[in-house]
């Protein structure tokens, strides 16, 4: 989980220093978050479906 | 018949436009720094541990803030929107699976209510009340065509002191974020978090609310030094 915030601190550090980069950094920390958000996923929801 | 066109860069109408839209961008950032401190004061506070749903909830509300940030910063543009819509979805992902994990009505929730709600149904009204208010803010296409680039390099008359304020919430915005990034090793380490973890030894109501304020006068003192840097650079160009 930690490397969800690290990536949120480059893109800051990306706006900071106005890099090209900084708008995919900050798609790439979407995306990661998403992905740990998924790994995350283990208990069931409580409904039936 | 000839006809005068107003250069979009240039005109009154758009400028003022531009000046609204960033107001309301950093009303947005105000709130949002609201909830980021408000997570931290539970955290430092209080005691309460965030559960991993609640750091990818962290995470959304972070990338949330750099769209206004980057409003700010670089100048208004459709792109900076975009990234904070998409955040606001991925914040929202997580608080639907968080509400729908506590949906049944003998449930408890997770952590303490706040104002009869548990913080992640406030996170996804949050999320939703921000995808909302951009939708809204799009409307108004007319303010990205003053080539707006950011309040230091075009502060179009804005007095200094209003730009050192600007300046300071989106540092304090970034000091928060880099304070909840520090925490998340302590908690976790380098690998996954627990799913229920345990709570710590809360600095209480005082000691958070010191915190927080040490916390602003940090950044205010920042964002001001920012202001006057870019000052000194301009007179001394001109």
């Amino acid at each position: 989980m930690f490397l969800i915030f690290v990536l949120w601190a480059v893109t800051y550090v990306g706006i900071f220093l106005h890099k090209k980069w900084t708008i995919p950094m900050a798609i790439v920390s979407i995306l990661y978050t998403l992905a740990m958000l998924r790994f995350h996923m283990t208990d069931p929801i409580p409904l039936s479906f | 018949m000839t006809m005068t066109m107003n250069d979009p860069a240039t005109d009154p109408s758009t400028i003022r436009l531009v000046q609204v839209m960033r107001l309301i961008n950093l009303v947005a950032l105000v709130g949002l720094l609201g909830v980021l401190a408000g997570s931290l004061f539970l955290q430092f506070g209080v005691g309460e541990q965030p559960c991993p749903l609640c750091l990818v909830q962290r995470s959304g509300m972070i990338g949330l803030a750099v769209g206004p940030i980057m409003n700010l910063m670089w100048g208004l543009r459709p792109a900076h929107y975009a990234i904070s819509i998409l955040a606001a979805l991925m914040g929202s992902a997580g608080s639907v699976r968080q509400i729908l994990l506590h949906i049944q009505p003998d449930d408890p929730g997770y952590g303490p209510p706040v104002l009869g709600l548990h913080l992640y149904t406030w996170a996804l009204i949050t999320f939703v009340v921000g995808i909302a208010g951009i939708s809204v803010l799009l409307l108004f296409p007319r303010q990205f065509a003053a080539n707006d680039q950011g309040i230091l390099k075009t502060p179009y008359g804005l007095p200094w002191w209003i730009l050192g304020v600007a300046m300071g919430v989106v540092i304090w915005v970034v000091l928060d974020s880099l304070v909840i990034a520090a925490s998340v090793p302590f908690e976790c380490g380098l690998g996954p978090c627990p799913d229920d973890p345990p709570d710590i030894d809360g600095a209480g109501v005082v000691g958070g609310g010191l915190y927080l304020l040490g916390l602003a006068v940090v950044a205010m003192v920042i964002g001001f030094a920012v202001v006057a840097r870019q000052r000194r650079k301009v007179s001394s160009e001109s």
